[in-house]
């Protein structure tokens, strides 16, 4: 059996059109984050961006409302653009303990659900698997979901907020010098 | 003192301590007992149970303890274990509830820890169970200015005692203002190190322009908040102090601005000085004029693990430490300043912070160099400004010379021994109140 290199015409959606078109997104920042190029990865956020990362509660199954905290209680991130770019910022100064030298991470995500908003906005679900290595045995896998909204800015998406959930209660190791 | 073993694990002549106490389970056991077992422990804030039957779920080093605010409104600090099996009988972190129901055979609490129901009373147990005699394990419960404390010694002395002076700088922040603080939070999360390690570096000053150096720059250039050079910190005029344990850093204020917190921006300092003006003469009058316009609390910890603000290290074995991270705010601050106050927090101080983060390495470093079998031969060198605290005409405990110096470590090293060489609370020394504490504000 032989088969010739064809290029066929497939239709798709506009649905699966943006589906597509934002799952290649999430790789690309996937691929940015994990070979650092974290000032590239900063302007995939609109300027008004809420980067957030509530925390994880044990509560009853019949009060699932508060497993996950609200904007407003602590949070495990609630930064503006202008936190976000002090976090980059202060991995360039290479005092920035932390992470220097740096962690090895892979970021690995996927389960992309898209929902186009009235406004023009789009929402975007997706899990993720990220692996943490530091220095010589340190290791930490985080594993969660995240909602991000994203808006069209120049022709390019970005996200104008990004809501990052655990599936942690008590984090297992160290600290979160990484990004999500 | 019998058999029970002497520890010298300090020479306070030379500030050298021994490392086996961050690494040794024989240690660290002891210390559950003689430490976590008659010490006064934040375990809380009044503001995370406000209503009837809430609870929280915390900790009193390893033990699983509840919080509860019972049907009167009175605080109870539970050991949560069914006295039955040791089934704990809560596994929420909080929540709203009358009774509390063992999931292994139905034994039911009320909320004050009286053991209310037990299945099979009179068939099963023939009435011969005496359910008064198995209420939940009960802690002794006290706060300070809405933070609760939670003690099992029944030979403890108060906690007013317990404070003592730390107190009076203490209420600089959490007894200022009228309305009280609301807690929010925790977050929490498990590092490879020793509780004490975090502790001792809460009331270390010298390590500011090291380990912190990248977050100062980018805050100075982002923020514009001050750099905190070396050279800063060995001039500052800002006081370190020792009470009971207990450290305390404080700023001594002459030109009536607000204390200057994480979050805290060139943009955002107005909004502070506008809650200062506009909440000084409520201030003035609950601390009296001395405290209200001179002193401004900075880093603190509380003996033993209660730190920086509101923080608790729960001890988990002695490698590892599960932090809880909460944030204190004026309950009728305006939200602007709740705001910056909560997002500097996370910012700076969590598990995420751009200062925590780089705490950690050190903190696991100095564990680990405990451990192996050259490294732990060595002392840690604790002898920073020795012979240079004492008494203070103006400010209580004992005072440094500088804001940077090892005079608190030593002493919560020392502190840490008197502690496990005593016997009972009879031979743990407390130190004498002696503060004036003007204005209306009470412990």
């Amino acid at each position: 059996m032989h088969t010739s290199a064809q290029t066929a015409t497939v239709m798709v959606t506009p649905q699966q059109a943006l589906w597509l078109e934002l799952m290649q997104f999430y790789i690309r920042e996937a691929w940015l984050l994990d070979e650092r190029k974290f000032t590239e990865w900063l302007d995939l956020f609109t300027e008004d961006v809420l980067y957030f990362m509530p925390r994880r509660k044990n509560v009853p199954r019949r009060e699932l409302h508060r497993e996950v905290t609200p904007l407003g209680d602590l949070a495990l991130f609630e930064d503006d653009k202008r936190y976000l770019e002090m976090r980059v910022a202060r991995l360039d100064t290479g005092m920035a303990w932390a992470e220097d030298p740096p962690s090895r991470t892979r970021h690995l995500m996927g389960n992309l659900v898209v929902e186009p908003l009235d406004n023009g906005e789009v929402q975007a679900r997706t899990a993720f698997l990220v692996y943490r290595s530091h220095l010589e045995t340190d290791q930490q896998l985080f594993a969660g979901s995240r909602e991000d909204v994203l808006r069209q800015v120049n022709g390019a998406w970005k996200v104008a907020k990004r809501t990052i959930v655990l599936d942690a209660n008590v984090l297992l190791d160290k600290n979160l010098s990484i990004f999500f | 003192m019998g058999a029970t073993q002497q520890y010298a694990i300090i020479d306070p002549e030379t500030g050298k301590i021994d490392r086996r106490i961050f690494i040794d389970q024989a240690i660290y056991d002891e210390e559950m007992a003689k430490i976590f077992g008659r010490a006064w422990l934040m375990i809380g804030h009044e503001s995370l149970v406000p209503k009837v039957n809430d609870f929280f779920h915390t900790y009193m080093g390893e033990d699983p303890v509840i919080l509860t605010r019972d049907s009167q409104g009175q605080l109870h600090a539970l050991l949560n274990m069914c006295r039955h099996r040791g089934n704990r009988v809560v596994r929420c972190d909080d929540g709203n509830a009358r009774r509390f129901m063992c999931t292994y055979h139905g034994w039911t609490y009320a909320n004050d820890g009286t053991l209310e129901y037990v299945p099979g009373e009179s068939e099963a147990y023939y009435n011969a169970l005496d359910r008064s005699a198995l209420g939940l394990i009960e802690a002794r419960v006290d706060t300070y200015a809405g933070i609760v404390f939670a003690t099992w010694a029944v030979d403890a002395p108060s906690l007013e005692a317990y404070l003592g002076d730390a107190r009076w700088y203490l209420d600089t922040v959490f007894n200022r203002r009228d309305c009280g603080m609301q807690a929010l939070g925790p977050m929490k999360w498990i590092e490879p190190v020793n509780w004490k390690t975090l502790v001792d570096n809460c009331s270390d000053n010298y390590h500011v322009p090291t380990s912190h150096l990248s977050s100062l720059l980018v805050q100075s250039r982002y923020l514009g908040r001050p750099r905190l050079s070396h050279e800063e910190q060995f001039q500052s005029p800002n006081k370190h102090v020792f009470v009971n344990g207990h450290s305390l850093t404080f700023r001594e204020v002459d030109d009536n601005t607000p204390r200057y917190v994480h979050g805290m921006s060139r943009d955002t300092f107005h909004i502070f000085q506008e809650h200062y003006n506009a909440t000084l003469p409520e201030v003035e009058q609950r601390l009296g004029t001395f405290r209200a316009r001179q002193v401004q609390l900075g880093n603190h910890s509380l003996f033993p693990n209660g730190v920086l603000g509101f923080r608790l290290a729960l001890p988990r074995g002695p490698l590892k430490t599960e932090f809880w991270h909460f944030v204190l705010v004026e309950q009728d601050a305006p939200e602007a300043i709740k705001h910056v106050i909560r997002t500097g927090s996370q910012a700076n101080n969590g598990a995420a912070g751009l200062f925590e983060q780089d705490d950690i390495d050190n903190w696991c470093q100095v564990t680990t160099a405990s451990r192996s079998r050259i490294a732990r031969q060595y002392l840690q060198d604790l002898s920073m400004g020795i012979g240079h605290a004492g008494a203070h005409p103006d400010y209580p405990g004992l005072v440094s010379e500088r804001y940077i110096s090892e005079n608190n470590q030593r002493h919560f090293y020392l502190r840490w021994q008197e502690f496990m060489n005593a016997e009972s609370w009879a031979d743990i020394p407390l130190d004498p109140i002696t503060a004036r504490f003007e204005g209306t504000a009470t412990a």
